[in-house]
């Protein structure tokens, strides 16, 4: 396959994107009003409204702790009491009435500790005091604190107990999330439908097959001039969302929760590769319908393996993990792949152009 | 099919010893070829320049090139002025002709124009014709697929009469000498009514027939009777003003091959 040729017809297809101003603005526009108005409006009266500064779970939020480099040796297997620790990896060891700062506690029964600025993993907590601290996969009972980020992990606090919409705020970060990867799946059903059928309404298709230009050529052109505005768009509302959640959240919990490592790797690995599924299952569409409005109709279809992403996200069968994000992002991927040679083998240049009913 | 568009049902055709059938010598085939569709299928939001420079990168035409190919074929056009304006915007006639300089912009071998002046007003297919005939002169090949039997006669050298398969081949007054006898008409001040029959009697027309101040003959051998035929004519007192061969045109000429065909 010549690449030239392919960046040539996604040149010349851009060119003619670019005139048509208003499915520009519906490309932009529809990734704004879901990615960052829609957020924003649900955002804005919960952080004016709700005092956010106390404990709080948010699912899907990973952030990890990391020792500074003049950490001490780990603690594995100990029980310590009534000490205080900086800086320290603590393991299996049970600690109690004790005061740990910039440490990471994994698999250790806690009681009666203050902790900041610290990260526990799979540990038992109870009666202790929490701030600024990340605990994964961990539970705890009759704790108090401040800035806490709870990931799959089940918190019990004495003061203040989640209210129904902490609770929700996981389901709406999520949710968020999702709709960054719906949207790369969904914009191309207006470009890329439009890619082949389009050009065939417009009798230009036939001067374009009578070109040296091979069928791959063709496809990788169409597919990219479809690819690109889709997840520019994607990537614009993506920046404008999350630096605008940041604003508004930054003052109640104190520091950027956004974007994390789930939602970076989301948006490099998980929209290209639904984006690029789309694309390919809409171009395929194209080239074998006659209708544009037609392609439009069936290419909402192609959505279906995101929706059911999403679906099994809300429903929490599936926890967005970066993991999780692996192994979407490769079988999409896969399925790209296997999409674009089944596309190119179903080519048929003469079904295009005689084919009308 | 000769632009490897679509496959044939049978047979095989070639273009320089490459076969249409073979999917590796189509692709060769495709860039000798620049073929004019029956519609001009431009992107309609590009400009002209825009149009002729994206099938000049399709088939691989030097930037050099094609730019001082471009700027040539626009300002022939009188379009250079206007290369940036889209091309939605602009007439049919010249829509057209910018599809004709897209189908030059590599300069191929052959070229295919399939109804270059169909739809067109009077002065937009005087200016596509004029265009052709140009090209025409430049030394190129072309095959014109067209209905417009005057146009064709105008233009082709060779036309080939297609009625579900190929009826006849040759050049256009060629075929009509081939199938009708030769006419003469002699304009005179004054035709006698027994002329008609006594010409006749001479044994050098095989028909004759006055219509108002022509007499119309139809000669066998034009070169060596119609001399006989005059001195005859001169020799009844009868004045000649004008002497011409009645032409049939390819219209006729393709009616009455479809009529014997269809027998």
């Amino acid at each position: 396959m010549r690449w030239r040729n392919a960046w040539i017809v996604m040149r010349k297809d851009l060119d003619e994107f670019k005139k048509q101003k208003f499915v520009i603005g519906s490309i932009v526009a529809m990734p704004i009003i879901l990615g960052v108005v829609l957020p924003l409006a649900m955002f804005v009266p919960m952080v004016t409204m709700v005092p956010l500064e106390r404990p709080w779970d948010i699912n899907g939020l990973l952030q990890i702790g990391s020792l500074p480099a003049d950490a001490v040796v780990p603690w594995i297997n100990q029980t310590l009491e009534g000490a205080s620790f900086d800086a320290t990896f603590f393991q299996h060891t049970r600690l109690k009435n004790a005061s740990l700062t910039n440490c990471i506690i994994e698999s250790c029964i806690i009681e009666n500790t203050t902790v900041i600025d610290s990260t526990i993993q799979n540990s038992s907590l109870s009666s202790s005091y929490l701030m600024n601290v990340t605990v994964i996969r961990s539970e705890g009972t009759e704790l108090d604190g401040r800035f806490i980020l709870a990931v799959s992990s089940d918190l019990a606090f004495l003061k203040t107990k989640p209210s129904e919409i902490d609770q929700v705020l996981p389901m709406m970060f999520n949710m968020i999330l999702m709709i960054f990867i719906i949207i790369p799946a969904t914009l191309p059903t207006i470009i890329a439908t439009y890619s082949i059928v389009g050009e065939k309404n417009n009798r230009s298709l036939e001067p374009l097959l009578a070109t040296p230009t091979t069928d791959g050529e063709l496809l990788a052109g169409k597919i990219f001039s479809s690819f690109i505005p889709s997840m520019g768009s994607t990537f614009l509302a993506f920046t404008l969302g999350v630096v605008l959640l940041d604003i508004v959240l930054i003052p109640k919990v104190g520091y950027p929760l956004l974007p994390n490592l789930t939602w970076v790797l989301s948006m490099v690995l998980l929209a290209p590769t639904a984006c690029l599924m789309s694309v390919l299952a809409c171009v395929l569409v194209s080239s074998k319908v006659n209708d544009v409005r037609a392609a439009q109709q069936l290419g909402g279809f192609v959505v279906m393996p995101v929706i059911m992403l999403m679906i099994g996200v809300l429903a929490g069968f599936i926890f967005l993990s970066p993991v999780m994000i692996f192994v979407f992002a490769g079988f999409y991927g896969c399925l790209d792949l296997f999409l674009f040679f089944f596309a190119r083998a179903i080519f048929n240049r003469e079904a295009i152009l005689t084919k009308w009913s | 099919m000769l632009s490897c568009l679509i496959q044939p049902t049978s047979g095989n055709a070639q273009i320089d010893s490459y076969e249409i059938r073979k999917k590796a010598d189509a692709q060769k085939i495709r860039g000798m070829i620049g073929l004019l569709p029956e519609v001009p299928g431009l992107y309609e939001t590009l400009g002209a320049y825009k149009n002729l420079d994206y099938y000049g990168q399709l088939y691989g035409v030097p930037k050099k090139q094609r730019d001082e190919s471009i700027q040539t074929t626009l300002t022939n056009l009188d379009l250079w002025d206007r290369r940036n304006e889209p091309v939605g915007g602009f007439s049919k006639g010249m829509k057209q002709k910018i599809a004709i300089a897209r189908a030059l912009i590599h300069d191929p071998k052959y070229i295919f124009l399939d109804e270059p002046t169909a739809s067109l007003d009077p002065m937009a297919a005087k200016i596509v014709r004029e265009y052709i005939l140009e090209l025409k002169k430049k030394g190129n090949t072309i095959l014109i697929n067209t209905h417009n039997l005057s146009e064709a006669e105008r233009i082709c050298d060779t036309v080939a009469l297609v009625k579900n398969r190929t009826v006849k081949i040759g050049n256009p007054k060629e075929l009509a000498k081939g199938l009708f006898t030769r006419t003469i008409s002699i304009t005179m001040q004054k035709i006698p009514p027994t002329l008609p029959n006594d010409i006749e009697s001479l044994g050098l027309v095989s028909q004759a027939q006055v219509i108002g101040n022509r007499l119309i003959l139809n000669v066998r051998n034009p070169e060596e009777d119609n001399p006989q035929v005059l001195s005859w004519l001169v020799k009844q007192g009868l004045q000649v003003q004008f002497i011409t061969e009645e032409e049939h045109s390819l219209e006729e000429v393709y009616l009455k091959l479809i009529e014997e065909a269809a027998r």
